[in-house]
């Protein structure tokens, strides 16, 4: 079963693939076109795993000690993990409604907020905060779709993106308004250091990538096994056609939005413990979320999670590999060759 | 494939908006009435600070710090040299970008502007000294410690903080004479410093220092403040290298990371010692790191706590704003005050009297230095020398030189475990 939602057909594939993708009911004559593109998929994958190989060689030989290598993997999975959790509503949002959604990082600013909100006002636990943030999350996203973007979903795609930077600086200012521009903090009760093999890592960064992968679990039930997800794939797929088949497309954009938004909630209580909580945390999310998006193939949930993976794994090793720069230059080399040689994304079909 | 080439587009467009910025100063505004006050009319001094962006809490703080010097001032009579003149404050939001800084100083000098404070960046600082070159208004930087800012020969320019090569060098005397002291001197020294023009300085005139005074430098890390995400796989780098001491130049948000990193992996150094680090004396470090950042030495200019008067500053600080004040605060208070009675000398509200005066006098100072302010020809204050804090027990104590120690030093202070 291909994980993608996005990108309308599959034109490198044989037609009939994509519309298997469409309804989940596919037979026979597609089976042949499918397993071409599943040992496509893993030879991709494949290249991946080398190239991240090579990396890790080339580091070990340039640091000399194996327990700082050890450290860079276990450190760049984990905080892959927590990039693809950033990523993953906003993909989502980006394969259905075919938007770009700029106000994605303030919105998991302000479920820092919220979280910090509730862990330093209610006492509760952060985890536990979920409960509350996650609902809290969905219904702003349905409110800001309805109120805001509905109208503009027909307008040319500059207008939406211009929409969503907007909401990104009400967001970020209204926050600053609201609690100050003093940097904060949540604490996990019992966090401590949990040897890996040699190396170190955070119970919270632990638990933070295993809730990515709980989260992209999730969704991917949802979007292959429910009717809801299908109706979305629909829609994604083919909107018009979609309509025909009397799938209410206007309240599928409001719930998709609403279950992207959620996302950034999620992310947003799971990340507090790591980061420092400030109204402009969220932009630095942006940058790496849109990379991740692309890398993984827009639209694609469990492509968010791997290219997260990648994408931490650059920033750790690259670090070691070129010292002294920004971790978002072996990040951002590492894109332009992906955007080069596969502009649809790693784990993506082509548009 | 067109949104992909869209998001690729809008990633590039984003990162570079944040790389730009700084052109040329526009030319001089004219300058027909410089001076000229009508009776009753207020002098106006221009505060330029980030009031909002990621370093807003800063920002914030100091415009306090300025709104208060100005109060203290007027309810003491004013200027009483211009007749009791009242002073006013025309504050402005840099938003810490260079170019809304440039247009914002220009704004505040044609509204009337004969004196500048500001501006926390130094790439803004840079930008707006030379707006006030331009017009002949003069610049009293309150925080802000590239050294490059006052090497452009500007006459209208002063620094009331050390610059960066200052701090770097104390902080090697500093690690030197506490270590000793203790019988444990620091041979082996580690870093990590952010990777703009302020890490770079503070760790080349460390090392410099470090290096004559027989300490050994390496490995010496660098990483992005803005977005380095942990800091966990440098610090297993700096527990592999087997070093005495972990030196830190760096701001708020990664001396969390590095509070956390070494709680984490305990990399056996005797000390974290930060240099002209903006986290490891803030008032809220020890709360938001907790134990974590327990025993971590940091060299900056710092408010005098031992100064009554200081602490009298903070304690109204309190009562008005709900919140600790912080260094940077204190220096915009003070950056006021030296504007004051330099005009009061002058006995002129034109801004070039006024730089003049400032150019001769000394004045007094809230901030721990071993003497009062009082500025070299190129525009440096020549008394502008950071001292050693620790945090000892949840609170950020002054331990070193002795004359402006509140409490001993605690050396070593090996970072704790949870």
């Amino acid at each position: 079963m291909n994980p993608a939602v996005g990108s309308p057909a599959g034109a490198e594939q044989a037609v009939p693939a994509s519309v298997a993708q469409a309804v989940d009911g596919d037979e026979g004559a597609v089976a042949g076109a499918r397993s071409t593109r599943q040992r496509l998929l893993w030879l991709r994958f494949g290249v991946v795993v080398a190239a991240v190989a090579l990396a890790v060689v080339m580091a070990l030989i340039r640091s000399g000690s194996g327990v700082v290598v050890t450290q860079s993997i276990v450190t760049g999975l984990l905080i892959g993990g927590v990039y693809g959790l950033a990523a993953m509503g906003l993909t989502l949002v980006f394969g259905v409604l075919d938007i770009i959604n700029f106000a994605h990082g303030s919105f998991l600013a302000f479920a820092l907020f919220v979280t910090y909100w509730l862990v330093s006002v209610g006492g509760v636990h952060p985890y536990l905060a979920l409960v509350v943030v996650v609902p809290v999350m969905f219904g702003l996203g349905v409110l800001v779709q309805r109120g805001v973007l509905a109208k503009a979903m027909s307008e040319p795609l500059e207008n939406q993106l211009l929409i969503t930077l907007g909401l990104a600086m009400i967001v970020e200012n209204g926050l600053l308004l609201l609690f100050g521009p003093d940097p904060r903090a949540v604490a996990l009760p019992g966090d401590h250091g949990v040897p890996v093999l040699g190396a170190v890592a955070d119970l919270s960064r632990i638990l933070a990538a295993a809730g990515a992968l709980v989260l992209a679990g999730l969704l991917f039930l949802l979007l292959q096994r429910t009717k809801l997800g299908t109706a979305i794939r629909a829609v994604a797929t083919n909107s018009t056609g979609a309509q025909l088949v009397g799938i209410d497309t206007r309240r599928i954009h409001l719930l998709t939005f609403g279950i992207g938004t959620a996302c950034a909630g999620a992310a947003g209580t799971l990340v507090a413990p790591l980061v420092t909580i400030e109204p402009t945390t969220g932009a630095m999310f942006n940058i790496v979320a849109f990379v991740v998006v692309v890398l993984g193939g827009m639209g694609n949930v469990v492509g968010a999670l791997l290219g997260g993976l990648v994408i931490g794994l650059t920033e750790q090793v690259g670090a070691l590999l070129l010292p002294g720069h920004s971790p978002l230059l072996a990040v951002f080399i590492v894109f332009v060759l992906v955007l080069f040689l596969r502009p649809q994304g790693l784990f993506g079909r082509s548009a | 494939m067109r949104k992909t080439l869209i998001c690729a587009l809008v990633c590039a467009l984003s990162l570079g908006l944040a790389a730009c910025g700084g052109s040329a100063p526009p030319g001089a505004v004219g300058s027909a009435s410089r001076g000229q006050l009508s009776a009753g009319e207020p002098i106006k001094i221009g505060s330029l600070h980030p009031l909002s962006g990621s370093a807003a809490a800063d920002g914030q703080q100091m415009d306090n710090g300025a709104r208060l010097a100005v109060e203290a001032i007027n309810a003491a009579g004013g200027i009483a040299s211009l007749g009791g003149a009242k002073l006013e404050l025309l504050g402005a939001d840099t938003q810490g970008k260079p170019e809304i800084g440039q247009s914002e100083a220009q704004r505040l000098i044609s509204e009337g502007a004969v004196g500048l404070i500001g501006t926390y960046q130094s790439a803004v600082t840079a930008n707006v000294a030379a707006v006030a070159e331009r017009n002949k208004v003069p610049l009293v930087i309150d925080v802000s410690n590239a050294d490059s800012i006052l090497q452009q020969g500007y006459r209208y320019a002063f620094r009331v903080q050390p610059n960066a090569t200052v701090l770097g060098t104390h902080g090697a005397r500093y690690l030197n004479e506490v270590s000793a002291a203790a019988g444990k001197p620091a041979k082996t020294v580690a870093i990590f410093h952010e990777h703009g023009p302020f890490g770079v300085a503070v760790r080349d005139a460390f090392t410099a220092e470090a290096q004559r005074l027989g300490i050994q430098v390496g490995p010496v890390i660098s990483y992005d403040p803005a977005s380095v995400p942990d800091l966990t796989t440098q610090m297993t780098q700096v527990k592999a290298a087997d070093v005495d001491v972990l030196m830190v130049a760096g701001y708020h948000r990664d001396a969390v990371l590095v509070a956390q990193a070494a709680q984490t992996v305990q990399p056996g150094v005797d000390a974290v010692f930060g240099v002209g680090n903006g986290g490891f004396d803030l008032p809220q470090f020890p709360a938001d790191v907790g134990a974590a950042g327990n025993g971590f030495l940091n060299t900056n200019f710092h408010a005098d706590m031992t100064n009554p008067r200081t602490r009298e500053l903070a304690q109204l600080y309190r009562d008005r704003f709900g919140e600790e004040i912080r260094t940077a605060a204190v220096l915009a208070y003070d950056a006021v005050r030296v504007i004051a009675k330099a005009l009061e000398e002058a006995g002129s509200a034109d801004p070039t009297a006024l730089r003049d005066a400032i150019a001769k006098g000394e004045f007094e100072t809230l901030v721990a230095a071993p003497g009062p302010i009082s500025f070299l020809e190129n525009g440096e204050n020549r008394n502008a020398v950071p001292i050693l804090m620790q945090v000892q027990d949840g609170e950020v104590k002054q331990v070193h030189p002795t004359s402006f120690e509140e409490a001993a030093p605690v050396y070593p202070a090996t970072p704790a475990a949870r």
